[in-house]
């Protein structure tokens, strides 16, 4: 099912952002119902959605719990890394399965993840294992998820080139 | 303690996994894939929405712009990490939960010190943010983090629960 655009946009029209909105009141809409609702045909609603799903500047999914997925605490990890470059082991970070997240950034620590566990022991055999396990970690900081108040990630960095290529 | 979230199994698992890249994806076609029958699915994925487990929704990429298309919105992300004085938290915390650009906040490692993950809409606006963050009163240091390059990022599995969307027991960490 190719997107049926000559080229994928990465600018949200008018259309697209009534569509978007319809989308967040109910993300499994059927695309008649929402086109009957803003006056725009059936085919038209169903191809926006594509197109934009194509190109990647919008996605409807499902956000699960981290506990759905037999998680039951997160953290964050924060490194700073000596002789080697932050991007490499940001690399190597992302190869793990239970990392969710990695972002290089501004800060004093240069590497941020997200890391979820199973359990108290887990989280301390993959901190003590970022550390001595991973070239170039120079220090790591540790801090567990304690109480979360919000969590609304509306607008994300969903269109990564070097994820999720399907 | 009671447990305070709807205990959940394999099969939820399964039904949020095949939704996460396409919440759309229709119920019988995940009944087929799953073994199971498509009101289970239904019932499954109402169950888990209500409990607040599961959201169907559609996400904006962060470098797509919206507005007209003639002003560029250049969209950043900042972890902002604040440390508070003794007795102020529950202040700190609502004043920053009360800033538009506070998408995600939680408290860490239980020692007076909060998080809060903003959105802003310009570099300038790290700035606005980060001011406006120093000045609330019972603040002892903040440390503010500009989101350089994303390498890695999940916007199917996070901390959806929160004491916000009503959780009665904020994060069992039993």
């Amino acid at each position: 099912m190719g997107a049926p655009r000559s080229k994928l946009r990465s600018t949200h029209d008018a259309i697209d952002r009534q569509i978007i909105a319809a989308l967040r009141r109910d993300g499994r809409a059927q695309s008649t119902a929402i086109a009957e609702e803003l006056g725009l045909s059936g085919n038209l609603v169903a191809n926006r959605i594509r197109a934009m799903d194509a190109a990647g500047t919008m996605r409807v999914v499902a956000v699960a719990d981290f506990r759905v997925h037999g998680y039951r605490m997160l953290a964050r990890i924060r490194l700073q890394v000596n002789g080697r470059s932050p991007l490499d082991v940001a690399h190597e970070l992302a190869a793990r399965d239970d990392v969710l997240a990695v972002h290089l950034t501004s800060g004093r620590y240069p590497i941020s993840c997200l890391y979820a566990f199973a359990s108290a022991r887990d989280m301390i055999e993959a901190a003590r294992d970022v550390s001595s396990r991973i070239a170039g970690v120079e220090d790591v900081d540790v801090e567990l998820l304690n109480t979360v108040y919000r969590y609304r990630p509306s607008i994300g960095p969903i269109a990564r080139p070097d994820e999720d290529a399907a | 303690m009671t447990a305070p979230f709807l205990p959940t199994d394999p099969l939820d698992r399964d039904i949020a996994i095949r939704l996460a890249r396409d919440a759309r994806t229709s119920f019988r076609q995940i009944a087929g894939e799953v073994g199971v029958t498509e009101g289970t699915v239904r019932t499954r994925v109402k169950r888990l929405q209500s409990a607040g487990l599961l959201r169907l929704e559609p996400i904006v990429d962060i470098a797509s712009s919206d507005g007209d298309g003639t002003t560029p919105i250049s969209r950043h992300m900042a972890f902002i990490t604040v440390r508070c004085q003794a007795g102020w938290i529950d202040t700190v915390r609502a004043a920053l939960l009360a800033m538009p650009q506070v998408e995600a906040l939680y408290d860490a490692n239980a020692a007076r010190r909060i998080v809060a993950i903003c959105l802003v809409d310009s570099l300038a606006d790290v700035a606005t943010v980060t001011n406006a963050v120093i000045a609330i009163e019972g603040i002892r240091d903040v440390d503010s983090e500009l989101v350089l390059q994303t390498i890695k990022y999940d916007a199917t599995i996070g901390p959806i629960a929160t004491v916000e969307d009503g959780a009665r027991e904020p994060f069992d960490q039993a």
